[in-house]
């Protein structure tokens, strides 16, 4: 089931079969700011769009401009391959990242994303892509030195295309239906890939049940990633006990909503851990089982009124002394080996809680067909 | 004049407008639904303002509704059971 990524070259380039999106202005017509008038951007200047470029991304994504890929909420905009192929050239991508782009559509409106909620909530969680698999180095993703950061175009204009898509079809236009209060810098593009090469674990797509030669994107609705530094331990328990050091707060929307998280181990720390034969799930279980707050804290002592907080499972005991773990198992951490082979760092990264779960999918449309245990992480 | 082409980005939304529910000209004697989206304070918000409308009004019947979650769609077999039970519906945030 690996990726089949062609370069499309003009000479495949299908005649451009515009319908009611295409519209006329006078030759000469700056574009850029055109498009900046119109409100059709994320705040930066757009690739003004060509009738060629479009139709070169649509080949890409399969043909058939007219077919609805999904509608896209809160505005509930129609996504067919023709308007998402206009976003893809507005955000600067490469027609071969047509695949990527398209697979993280689906998967952000799958139900179990509630992209609803995660578009119009106050809170400042953005959709975070991660890529597995050969795609993500057919078409030259970073999962490298600074991949969070700037520099590289196809995370880049891949996280871009998303947010144009959410911004323009999904009508997620801050203060109008986006209400968040404060937002985060990864609304404008937040998308990586995991760091295969360097990782001494298995992929993270793997993990789930899909082999290393297919192609994943994983979404989760995320805070900025918040740095863990650890130049200190040279065992697992050590560096992962700074990572549930950054989980243990009140803080973050995990600890008072539940839901899912991520963390991202550098290759250095990831290093060390495996050295030791520690194994994925070795890893989100001691984080699981070691990060957490008592309930006299997220209750604050009760000193506001009685507080239960129904947004953690009923399961938990209520007892002020009762230990509340950040997410309900090793299970909700989503685990990933990302970031430059120098510097001993790693990232928590935050979920929005119990209102969205992540959603892996096979950047094919497949789902797992690999081993059902690998790495020890699936409960030998 | 000549002219070049731009794209609209936004997609068509495929949307079917419905008409609202006639206002109530009284509340006395009407049953009463509350829908607790169970945000942070709602139930606190819905359960004081439920008492007031049968104190002050002279609410018939009041029933309470629990939303699975705040930030999704109510369930529509619950939407449809309140419509079924009830004459009037109270519903709010409360964050």
């Amino acid at each position: 089931m690996a990726e089949a990524v062609a370069a499309v070259t003009p000479a495949d380039v299908a005649p451009f079969a515009a319908d009611g999106n295409a519209l006329r202005v006078p030759e000469g017509t700056d574009l850029v700011e055109w498009y900046f008038e119109q409100g059709w951007t994320d705040g930066l200047p757009v690739v003004p769009p060509t009738g060629e470029r479009i139709a070169a991304c649509i080949k890409a994504l399969g043909g058939e401009p007219e077919l609805l890929e999904c509608r896209v909420p809160p505005r509930y905009g129609g996504l067919t391959r023709e308007v998402l192929a206009i976003n893809m050239v507005m955000a600067g991508c490469k027609p071969e990242y047509a695949p990527v782009v398209r697979a993280a559509t689906l998967a952000l409106t799958s139900p179990a994303f509630n992209l609803n909620g995660v578009q119009a909530t106050t809170h400042m969680a953005a959709p975070l892509l991660v890529v597995n698999g050969p795609v993500a180095r057919a078409i030259g993703m970073n999962g490298g030195v600074n991949a969070f950061g700037s520099g590289n175009r196809a995370n880049a204009t891949i996280g871009r295309a998303i947010r144009l898509v959410l911004l323009n079809v999904g009508g997620g236009t801050p203060g109008d239906l986006d209400k968040s209060t404060l937002g985060h810098p990864g609304k404008y593009t937040y998308c990586v890939a995991e760091n295969e090469a360097d990782s001494p674990l298995a992929p993270y797509h793997v993990e789930k049940g899909f082999t290393a030669d297919d192609s994943t994107v994983f979404v989760i609705a995320a805070e900025p990633p918040h740095s863990v530094t650890n130049h200190v331990a040279d065992d697992p328990e050590g560096i992962l006990d700074s990572i549930c050091s950054a989980m243990s707060t009140i803080a973050h929307n995990n600890a008072v909503s539940s839901g899912h998280c991520a963390v991202v181990l550098g290759p250095e720390h990831a290093r060390t851990i495996a050295g030791k034969g520690w194994t994925r799930h070795d890893i989100r279980s001691y984080l699981h089982l070691n990060s957490g707050n008592l309930f006299r804290k997220l209750a604050f002592e009760h000193r506001y009124g009685k507080v239960y907080n129904r947004n953690l499972p009923r399961w938990y005991k209520r007892d002020l002394d009762a230990r509340i773990p950040i997410v309900p198992s090793p299970d909700h951490i989503h685990l990933f080996v990302i970031g430059g082979t120098a510097g001993r760092f790693s990232a928590f990264i935050p979920g929005w809680g119990h209102m969205s779960s992540p959603v892996l999918r096979g950047i094919e449309g497949g789902g797992p067909s690999g081993p059902v245990c690998v790495d020890g992480t699936c409960y030998l | 004049m000549s002219h070049q082409t731009v794209f609209d980005p936004r997609g068509r939304v495929d949307a079917v407008r419905r008409p609202l529910a006639r206002r109530a000209a009284t509340l006395a004697g009407l049953r009463l639904g509350v829908l607790d989206n169970t945000k942070w304070n709602a139930n606190r918000l819905l359960r004081k303002t439920a008492a007031l409308l049968e104190a002050e009004h002279g609410i018939a019947a009041v029933s309470y509704y629990r939303k699975q979650s705040f930030s999704k769609p109510a369930d529509p077999a619950l939407i449809a059971e309140i419509a079924g039970a009830n004459d009037i519906v109270l519903t709010a945030i409360g964050d």
